[in-house]
């Protein structure tokens, strides 16, 4: 299988004199003029001006809004913002991988117009994406030639091997050219996806989040290439959402939040609290009144919980937690850092390697869902379309997922419509759900705010004792969210445990009694709600030890 | 805010914003399949008279030759319930072949071992019919259970594969489909012979199904039962819904709790049950009651089972139809070689045009969401 598919990648790379030809008149024409004179320190590389971005369809919110932003000869510019801050948008459209809908780019002060990766790459802007673009089973200096427009039929692997040394030995990228990609770790593909780009010799190089699967020694590694490449006057743009790697090693610092430009600042003029404040942004939206209420027994205990990732990584690095009777203990971190896992660990969809998790004092570690069920736990998950419903079926079939076993709704395993329906159409009317024919439309035609409403009222309808939630009021619009948080607060007083999972700080701060954080699969720290400071709460979400 | 903002943000929070979409998503959900089969017979039927007008027939006397095997427009009667009659008789098997499949793809498998499962379903029934003597009334009942259980039998192996290793059911049925077929041979051959040795031995006069005419017996009336009872199963019963949900979205129903094992067991259970059904209905029919050792009048029929499905958009009340369909069409073969004097191999290739087209919007529809 391998040996195919290496054949089948080998038959690619012979295919590149064609593409030479194909393209040669257009290569021919732009010469790289920009690249002949070696760029002074401290001069603009590369200037966006006005950038804007939207997607069909979604023109409403833009995902970029008039964003500026610039790239000196000899800098570390860090890119900084939370999840869906357009950090990334931005760098692709600098790299030619999205078009950009308004705005101009401009390189060493003359406008220019990006309209692929290729064209980037002429102007001397190469891009590193976050998820790796390899093909395993070739080697790596297969990898890098087959970008190449001069590979051709009988296109000498040596040299491009040579080059590769030649760069290693440069940066101190340490990388065996003639290694196959699968074999290498994570970090040395990385090392393999940053020479690509290097081969090209750019003079703006973007690392979309380049930590996200490093080790912290091979984040240290990495940051000094990313300064060595910045002494030789090249501008490294660096993409990330970790306060405490913008403080270690960027000049400057642009800060992103929902598509908007906040500010850029020198890394040495500013601080981490400031950063926190313009990355998370302070309008305190509206905190939903709360009654005291009297704690009952403990619903959910989590002990010293291990569990490990799709890539056999270890993802929850042994997390202790407690939620009482009429408690909400919110979890707040960005995303990717075990929360995903801890939920499914909890609610019995992932293998907790080590550690215990009991519900209502009784240990139900790797039970099963429907024991999990039956023990008092229901769970909102996290990816509505792919766990939450089954598209395609019904609204009603949707509706009844997780009672259909019990009496009403089945009677001698046969399925009891007429109850069904009035139970689905009562569910419909009290929840807002908006649905055509309840036996008939396919869910999938719904709408993600219809499709979490749908989820919503068949997990809460019960009044369920625990409740693990994971972005509840994700995609809901103002008032269905306002709904559930009310929802959410009356459960609570009526005696419900709820662990909520969020990205959302404002919604965590707002519902939670106790909010932990968590980072890198540890909690860093459990703080109450009530008296808790937002920037403290972003300190420790970025990782900063507080 | 600004009043267009307000106006617009209303609109979008309304009702009205939607009703095009919903409109729509309802009409897609009913009319679409309807449509598309249609558009389907179309085309198909347009590129079948290509091929005839290519070797130099008339497309409109061969279509009105193919509508005979209907019983329509035979010897100046414009109905003749005889003749359909036979083409129900060809529906019989594909029916319950069709419901294997679609059972398979209900549960999100792609189970083609329905031949496999025919093959020895038909040897038990031929064993259990010839060899076993019953008082009659209960050796017909006790032939079709057999034929049945024989079938479901054959199916536990790749269910298992599949739920404990892994094992794609493509493989695993594929590779048993030629088990059973040589397994089968041999038992025809060296056990279940009569008189001769290339036919197996004539079932018992107790344990035939009454004929209605031709060689349609009484089985269609269990087939049309098994359809609407797995119809029940599926649509009525919480197992069925446990399974159709498994089909739809696994990890939907591993986070509701099901057992997504149980519900592919089930699944291939079922298909194996209806399958030997089938086989029974073959290897139990008149003229012969018994079937060749060559297994000539079992084959293909586990594989014709699939397009039948696909053409009834895996339900299991729109195989019916979608089985007299095709046994109509099997039957109009030899009223196309009598009348215009098409050889029976064009007379495959146009019968095989008319069903890929048929089958092409149920294949893609397939695909498609396996391929999400």
């Amino acid at each position: 299988m391998v040996t195919f598919k290496r054949s089948y990648a080998k038959a690619f790379l012979m295919l590149n004199p064609l593409k030479k030809i194909l393209l040669r008149r257009e290569s021919s024409k732009r010469s790289r003029s920009a690249a002949a004179r070696k760029p002074k320190l401290g001069e603009i590389l590369v200037r966006a001006e006005g950038i804007c971005k939207g997607f069909p369809g979604v023109w409403e919110h833009l995902i970029l809004d008039r964003i500026n932003f610039d790239v000196k000869s000899g800098e570390v510019h860090a890119l900084l913002g939370e999840n869906g801050a357009g950090k990334t948008v931005l760098a692709n459209i600098l790299s030619g991988f999205y078009s950009l809908s308004k705005g101009r780019i401009y390189a060493r002060g003359k406008p220019i117009s990006i309209k692929s990766p290729k064209d980037a790459l002429e102007h001397g802007i190469g891009m590193v994406h976050q998820e790796f673009t390899l093909a395993r089973p070739l080697t790596v200096a297969e990898n890098v030639a087959l970008g190449l427009a001069e590979s051709n039929f009988s296109f000498p692997l040596s040299k491009v091997e040579k080059r590769i040394r030649e760069l290693s030995d440069r940066y101190g990228l340490k990388v065996d050219p003639k290694a196959r990609v699968e074999e290498l770790s994570a970090g040395e593909q990385q090392r393999v996806e940053i020479l690509k780009t290097l081969y090209h010799e750019p003079e703006v190089i973007i690392l979309d989040e380049p930590t996200s699967v490093l080790t912290p020694e091979e984040s240290k590694r990495l940051f000094s290439i990313l300064r060595a490449m910045a002494r030789e006057g090249r501008g490294v743009v660096f993409i990330t959402h970790k306060l405490e790697e913008v403080m270690e090693v960027s000049d400057r610092v642009t800060v992103l939040r929902l598509g908007k430009l906040i500010g850029t600042r020198k890394t040495s003029e500013t601080n981490r609290r400031e950063l926190v404040r313009m990355m998370m942004g302070r309008e305190v939206t509206f905190r939903p009144k709360r009654k005291p209420v009297k704690l009952g027994e403990v619903a959910l205990e989590v002990k010293d919980l291990h569990v490990l990732d799709e890539k056999g990584l270890l993802a929850v690095k042994g997390i202790s937690l407690t939620v009482r009777e009429g408690e909400i203990l919110g979890i707040a971190g960005v995303a990717g850092n075990g929360q995903s896992e801890l939920v499914e660990a909890i609610t019995g969809l992932r293998e907790v390697i080590k550690g215990k998790v009991l519900v209502f004092g009784k240990d139900v570690t790797n039970h099963s869902p429907k024991k999990l069920m039956e023990a008092g736990m229901v769970h909102i998950p996290e990816e509505r379309r792919r766990m939450g419903v089954a598209e395609g079926m019904t609204s009603a079939e949707n509706l009844i997922m997780k009672d259909y076993r019990t009496s009403p709704f089945s009677r001698w395993t046969f399925l009891n419509r007429s109850f069904i329906t009035r139970h689905t159409e009562r569910m419909v009317s009290e929840y807002d759900i908006m649905v055509p024919d309840l036996w008939r439309t396919e869910t999938r035609i719904l709408s993600g705010g219809n499709i979490q409403r749908l989820i919503l009222a068949r997990e809460t309808w019960r009044e369920p004792r625990l409740i693990v939630a994971v972005h509840p009021t994700y995609g809901l619009d103002l008032k269905a969210l306002r709904h559930t948080h009310d929802l959410f607060l009356r459960l609570k007083e009526k005696g419900t445990a709820i662990l909520l999972v969020s990205e959302d700080l404002d919604e965590v701060m707002s519902l939670s009694d106790r909010i932990a954080v968590i980072f890198e699969g540890k909690i860093v720290g459990t703080v109450d709600a009530a008296r808790a400071k937002v920037e403290k709460i972003g300190l420790m979400m970025a990782g900063s030890k507080v | 805010m600004d009043v267009g903002e307000f106006v617009r943000l209303r609109l979008s929070q309304s009702m009205i914003s939607k009703l095009p979409n919903l409109f729509m998503g309802y009409i897609r959900g009913l009319k679409r399949p309807l449509i598309e089969s249609a558009f389907a017979i179309f085309v198909g039927l347009i590129v079948g008279a290509l091929i005839m007008i290519i070797f130099r027939h008339d497309p409109i006397e061969g279509y009105i030759s193919m509508l005979k095997g209907y019983g329509i427009f035979i010897a100046k009667r414009t109905f003749m319930t005889r003749e359909f009659m036979f083409a129900l008789a060809f529906a019989t098997p594909y029916m319950l072949t069709a419901l294997t499949f679609a059972v398979g793809v209900r549960a999100g498998l792609f189970n083609i071992g329905a031949e496999g499962q025919l093959y020895i379903g038909a040897a038990a029934a031929s064993w259990m019919a010839a060899h076993v003597a019953l008082p009659s009334g209960f050796h017909v009942f006790a032939v079709t259970v057999f034929a049945m259980l024989a079938g479901a039998l054959w199916a536990v192996l790749p269910a298992l594969l599949k739920i404990w290793k892994g094992v794609h059911e493509v493989i695993s049925t594929i590779m048993l489909n030629w088990m059973a077929f040589y397994l089968v041979m041999y038992l025809a051959i060296y056990h279940l012979r009569g008189i001769w040795a290339h036919i197996t031995k004539e079932a018992l006069p107790t344990a035939r199904y009454p004929v209605l005419a031709g060689s349609l017996t009484a089985v269609i009336f269990i087939a049309l039962l098994v359809c609407i009872g797995v119809y029940i199963f599926l649509w009525r019963m919480h197992p069925g819904y446990e399974l159709r949900l498994v089909g739809d979205n696994p990890d939907a129903a591993r986070y509701a709790g099901m057992s997504i094992s149980r519900a592919i067991f089930l699944s291939f259970i079922i298909g194996g049950l209806v399958a030997g059904l089938a086989g029974a209905s073959l290897a139990v029919r008149p003229e012969k009651w018994g079937f060749h050792a060559t297994l000539g009048d079992l084959m293909g029929y586990g594989f014709a089972g699939i397009g039948v499905a696909l053409v009834g958009r895996n339900h299991p009340i729109g195989i019916i139809p979608a089985a007299i369909f095709f046994g109509g069409l099997a039957h109009s073969g030899r009223f196309m070689e009598f009348d215009i004097r098409i050889s029976s191999e064009l007379v495959g290739a146009i019968q095989g045009v008319i069903i890929i087209a048929m089958a092409l919007p149920g294949l893609l529809a397939l695909i498609r969401r396996k391929a999400k």
